[in-house]
């Protein structure tokens, strides 16, 4: 049972990780980056932000592979972690100081973060799963792509730490 | 090729494995990523590189079999560059891609729904400035070439050996310098 409980080794993880991409690759004949899906949940959640009415209908994003895929992600990591015992409620990304600041800092690292993560990615046109499958099928835009976010992450990851600023909380 | 509801049940499975998978390999954590991008922590880092060299060889051999066949979006040069350099900003901030926010959530790290609200904007912004992008950065240069795989594998010219080779040199550097720390 150590296999579902502990931790897996880096070989084991990537070799999965890129087998899991091919497979999809196989089966699906199709990009394996989660774009679309991303993009009809996002949808969603924009038309029911704007609903003018109880009354006025709004159609659930269509369940197709990629947003199944999506849902898998959400079962698969809650099993995981309750096998292991990682799994724990956390509203805060960091728990040093007080609650308003902490409140503050994970709503704009978190809000701004992932804004500027999606808007790199849409620009790009595809998901980082479909950057890292289209990267093992050779495709220049997906290595130009990884080695300019993972400079610039790396770049400004150490420029907060510098400052005291990126936190450092599980 | 996978129809209908089958494809839903296996693109179902093949996700509940990749968020088990996110989970076991520590990429849904913060606290990882942020050591992984501090240079501080190797796990992620080797895990990252054996995924590249492996997955580089195994889609050149299956492709080679005509097992498998290739499925990329055009890319073009300037947005790549700077889409790249965008997801990095964001990346030192909230440390998550759409997947492994996904994963942290189902994992109980509510925090990461945050990201999420942020990732949402992001497409409502894009989508409505569409037409301003395709006449500014995806004009700036042609598309990018369609990726080709040389027929030799051991082609001096053939890019799939270059990155397996480097793969494997950085994996042994890595491995033997960083140290691990313990994840979340």
């Amino acid at each position: 049972m150590k296999v579902l409980t502990g931790k897996w080794s880096f070989y084991i993880n990537g070799a999965l990780l890129s087998a899991m991409i091919v497979l999809c690759l196989y089966l699906f004949q199709d990009t394996v980056g989660m774009n679309d899906g991303m993009i009809q949940i996002s949808e969603y959640a924009q038309e029911t932000a704007t609903q003018v009415s109880d009354s006025e209908e709004i159609a659930l994003p269509p369940l197709e592979w990629q947003t199944g895929f999506l849902g898998g992600i959400l079962i698969g990591a809650l099993a995981a972690s309750l096998m292991s015992g990682n799994w724990k409620i956390r509203f805060f990304q960091d728990d040093k100081s007080g609650i308003i600041s902490k409140s503050l800092k994970t709503i704009l690292y978190g809000v701004g973060g992932g804004f500027f993560v999606m808007l790199g990615l849409q620009l790009a046109g595809d998901s980082f799963l479909g950057q890292w499958s289209a990267a093992l099928q050779l495709s220049g835009g997906a290595w130009i792509f990884l080695i300019s976010c993972f400079a610039v992450a790396s770049g400004v990851a150490i420029l907060l730490e510098n400052r005291g600023e990126s936190g450092g909380d599980k | 090729m996978l129809e209908g509801n089958y494809r839903l049940a296996v693109a179902i499975f093949i996700g509940i494995f990749c968020g088990f998978l996110l989970v076991k390999s520590d990429l849904a954590w913060r606290k990882t990523c942020l050591n992984m991008f501090l240079l501080k922590d190797g796990r992620l880092l080797k895990t990252l590189l054996f995924s590249l060299g492996f997955g580089v060889a195994l889609v050149y051999l299956l492709q080679h079999l005509e097992v498998i066949t290739l499925h990329v979006r055009p890319g073009y040069f300037w947005a790549s560059l700077i889409g790249g350099a965008l997801s990095g900003l964001g990346l030192a901030f909230c440390f998550r891609v759409p997947i492994t926010a996904l994963a942290a959530i189902g994992a109980g790290r509510l925090y990461a729904l945050w990201s999420l609200v942020g990732m949402f904007l992001a497409v409502s912004l894009v989508g409505a400035v569409s037409d301003l992008l395709s006449a500014s950065i995806y004009s700036w240069s042609r598309p990018l070439d369609a990726p080709q795989q040389p027929i030799n594998f051991f082609d001096e010219g053939n890019p799939a050996l270059w990155i397996i080779l480097l793969s494997i040199i950085a994996l042994t550097f890595i491995h033997f310098t960083f140290r691990g720390e313990a994840e979340e």
